[in-house]
């Protein structure tokens, strides 16, 4: 399966809009280094964190999730069917960290200090993790997606130096993760034994699959993991302030679950989207796969959701304030709606309803993570919050990059496979097709 | 042994001598604020601020004849013995003295703003008009705490051994304590001042309310008060719970290394097993072919 980038115009009418909302953000960023936080957002000592924290870096990293869920699907458990969807998934991965990336350079106090955790360790904190989960997941996403660019350039040497040192950077990034993590010499040694013998090992005993960077992918996996969790992590620092309907010690395990669940919808999701707007028919049987995927892990965080709630004792509250709506919504039109429409075999295999349940079940994680952050917090005080136009901007101008990034490396770089582009209707193999005829 | 303060709000007139006196030790600037514009009527400014750490509160309510009585109560940070802000901090800008003070390190911060959300007194605050913030909040005077005597000699003739003590005492002690004139403020060892809290609530049984807040609130804090009005109306959280905050966390982040193992073995695992299916798959292709 070989990818080609798609042959396209650069400058659409699209393109010049994103653009224009790329500028307007730049205009209110400029303010807010120039005169403080204060003077382009709402936010204030009551509410510390908001839309941008929210949406920009919660829902970026989780929408992001497709990259590793892909990852895994394929190349761990044996999904090859899925290929095509991977390197798409990756793409929108690496840019979604960006996104979260550009977003922190704008939320922080001192983006320019945005390094200190580099160099100033503090292993208790789980903004420490986050930091570095960061790093060193944007380091393996984007050595997932350097053989693209090698290929666009025609860089063969670098390709090989890249298969040599994959593994042996993949080791070394698990172990010292783990090293500042825990400052455990033990722990350190166990991890750099596990994955250093791993790597050894793969090559020889599965031959079938050279070349394909299974121990980079199996850090991505695993960082992946980390960091989505991580961001629950966050949380578990405010049992005063957020409803216990979210609050739970599994809050980062219900983050990772609903992370699986978001990448898969989101995949869906884009490729129905690129798909539907060039009027062509998606690949179905594939889609309806993914769809069986999502299906499960949808099952899956709703289950361990409601027995959470129900075994701590809250399910009651669910039913009886404001909070409870919310949390009803949260788990019932992005969850069990989604879950129950991909149940049945038929919705599946239909565009309409499958695209409807991933469209449900992306929009439901980002009310999950509005909820967690904002929604179901309960603040001191009577100072309430609303996003200004300025936050609302900012995250529309980092949105419109995010998408134009996208298409215009999906333009320049090997990203979808032609069997991908054909089956998505995408315009390149459009008009290779009509040439072949 | 760490140092704690001792609040006995039974004392308090509101003079807020204490509010100025912290202005002026940590040189804070003044804030505009409207009179009668926060919740208390004569409470000024409304809350806490990066440009105010010390804040009386005045809390309205009515007496048993139904009529208007003001409560004071203090806001600033209670200087936890575990503090959620300092496990917060990814950088370990924020963090808790042997002494007793948590104190903030200018030069590391950048600004995340996660301390101000995990705090669950709501103490830390943010420079949101400036274009390099720094979170602010009370040092507990951590710096004249640290501090040497300033003054040796007086006319040339050293001072004895007694009056230096004394001296240090007073140098060392915060600039709220040192401004509160009715007593409401005592500064000394956390033990001593615990025993001194209970000898008052014992005198006087009837005055106090049977509470020490900040004994065991979330796992113990270094400032502790003692009322004659119940400290949930007073606005004090009554729900924290005495549990330290980041026990809530460790489990999470202590579980990190074990998880990435297990994840790695977990993974090859599935790897190895999807690959043998993949491998039995092709044979059996291969043979069907042959037949």
């Amino acid at each position: 399966m070989r990818h080609e980038p798609l042959r396209a115009r650069f400058v659409t009418p699209g393109s010049v809009v994103l653009v224009l909302l790329m500028v307007a953000g730049v205009v209110v960023a400029i303010v807010r280094y120039a005169r403080g936080l204060g003077a382009v957002t709402n936010l204030s000592d009551t509410y510390p964190w908001g839309l941008w924290i929210a949406f920009d870096d919660l829902c970026g990293v989780a929408l992001a999730a497709g990259a590793f869920t892909m990852a895994a699907l394929v190349y761990i458990f044996g999904g090859e069917k899925y290929h095509a969807f991977v390197r798409p998934a990756v793409l929108t991965g690496f840019l979604g960290y960006v996104f979260v990336a550009i977003a922190l350079l704008v939320d922080l106090g001192q983006p320019w200090r945005i390094w200190h955790p580099i160099v100033m360790w503090h292993k208790d904190s789980a903004m420490f993790q986050v930091s570095w989960c960061v790093m060193l997941y944007m380091a393996v996403v984007a050595l997932q997606f350097a053989p693209a660019v090698f290929e666009r350039l025609g860089w063969r040497q670098l390709h090989e130096l890249w298969r040599a040192l994959v593994p042996a950077f993949s080791v070394v990034a698990l172990s010292f993760f783990t090293f500042i993590m825990s400052h455990s010499a033990i722990w350190t040694v166990v991890v750099f034994g596990v994955f250093a013998v791993l790597a050894l090992a793969v090559p020889r005993l599965f031959a079938s699959r050279a070349g394909v960077p299974i121990m980079l992918i199996m850090a991505g996996v695993i960082l992946s993991t980390m960091h989505q969790s991580s961001l629950g992590s966050l949380f578990l620092l405010m049992p005063n302030k957020l409803h216990h309907l979210w609050w739970t010690p599994i809050l980062p395990i219900n983050f990772f679950l609903s992370a699986v669940a978001a990448g898969f919808a989101i995949v869906i999701f884009e490729a129905t989207l690129s798909a539907k707007s060039f009027g062509r028919s998606p690949e179905s049987e594939l889609l309806a796969g993914l769809g069986r995927a999502l299906c499960y892990a949808l099952w899956i965080c709703l289950v361990v959701r409601l027995a959470d709630v129900m075994i701590r004792g809250q399910l009651a509250a669910a039913f009886s304030s404001g909070k409870g709506l919310i949390f009803l919504i949260d788990v019932v039109v992005g969850l069990m709606v989604p879950a129950l429409i991909l149940s049945s075999a038929r919705a599946r295999e239909s565009m309409t309803s499958l695209f409807t349940a991933a469209t449900l079940a992306v929009v439901g994680l980002v009310f999950n993570r509005l909820s967690v952050a904002l929604l179901g917090m309960t603040m001191p005080g009577k100072v309430g919050y609303f996003p200004s136009i300025g936050e609302f901007i900012i995250t529309i101008a980092i949105v419109s990059a995010l998408v134009l990034l996208f298409t215009l490396s999906a333009k320049i770089f090997p990203v979808f496979t032609r069997e991908e582009q054909e089956a998505f209707g995408l315009p390149g193999a459009a008009s290779q097709a009509a040439g072949n005829r | 042994m760490s140092k704690a303060c001792l609040v006995d709000l039974t004392k308090c007139i509101a003079c807020r001598a204490c509010q100025v006196a912290c202005k002026e030790w940590n040189e804070l600037e003044a804030e505009h604020t409207e009179f009668f514009g926060a919740p208390g009527g004569y409470q000024n400014p409304p809350a806490l601020s990066s440009r105010t750490f010390t804040l009386i509160r005045f809390v309205e309510m009515t007496d048993n004849h139904g009529k208007l009585k003001w409560a004071f109560a203090r806001s600033g940070c209670m200087h936890c013995q575990d503090p959620a802000c300092a496990s917060a901090c990814p950088v370990g800008a924020l963090r808790k003295t042997d002494e007793g003070p948590v104190v903030y390190d200018d030069t590391k911060c950048f600004g995340c703003r996660y301390c101000m959300m995990a705090c669950p007194f709501d103490v830390p605050t943010f420079q949101w008009d400036s274009p390099i913030p720094l979170i602010r909040k009370c040092t507990f005077c951590a710096d004249r705490q640290r501090g040497d005597v300033a003054i040796t000699s007086v006319n040339d003739r050293p001072l004895s051994e007694e009056s230096l003590a004394r001296h240090r005492d007073s140098d060392r002690t915060p600039a709220c304590v040192k401004a509160c004139s009715t007593g409401t403020l005592k500064f000394g060892e956390r033990g001593e001042l615990l025993a001194e809290a209970r000898n008052r609530m014992a005198a006087e049984p009837d005055k106090y309310i049977d509470h020490i807040y900040g004994e065991q609130e979330v796992g113990g804090t270094s400032w502790m008060y003692i009322s004659n009005v119940p400290f949930d109306q007073l606005g004090f959280p009554t729900t924290l719970g005495k549990r330290s905050y980041p026990s809530y966390i460790s489990p999470a982040m202590k579980a990190i290394p074990a998880v990435v193992t297990g994840l790695g073995l977990l993974l090859s695992g599935v790897y190895w097993v999807a690959n043998r299916k993949a491998k039995a798959a092709k044979s059996a292709q291969k043979e069907s072919e042959q037949t």
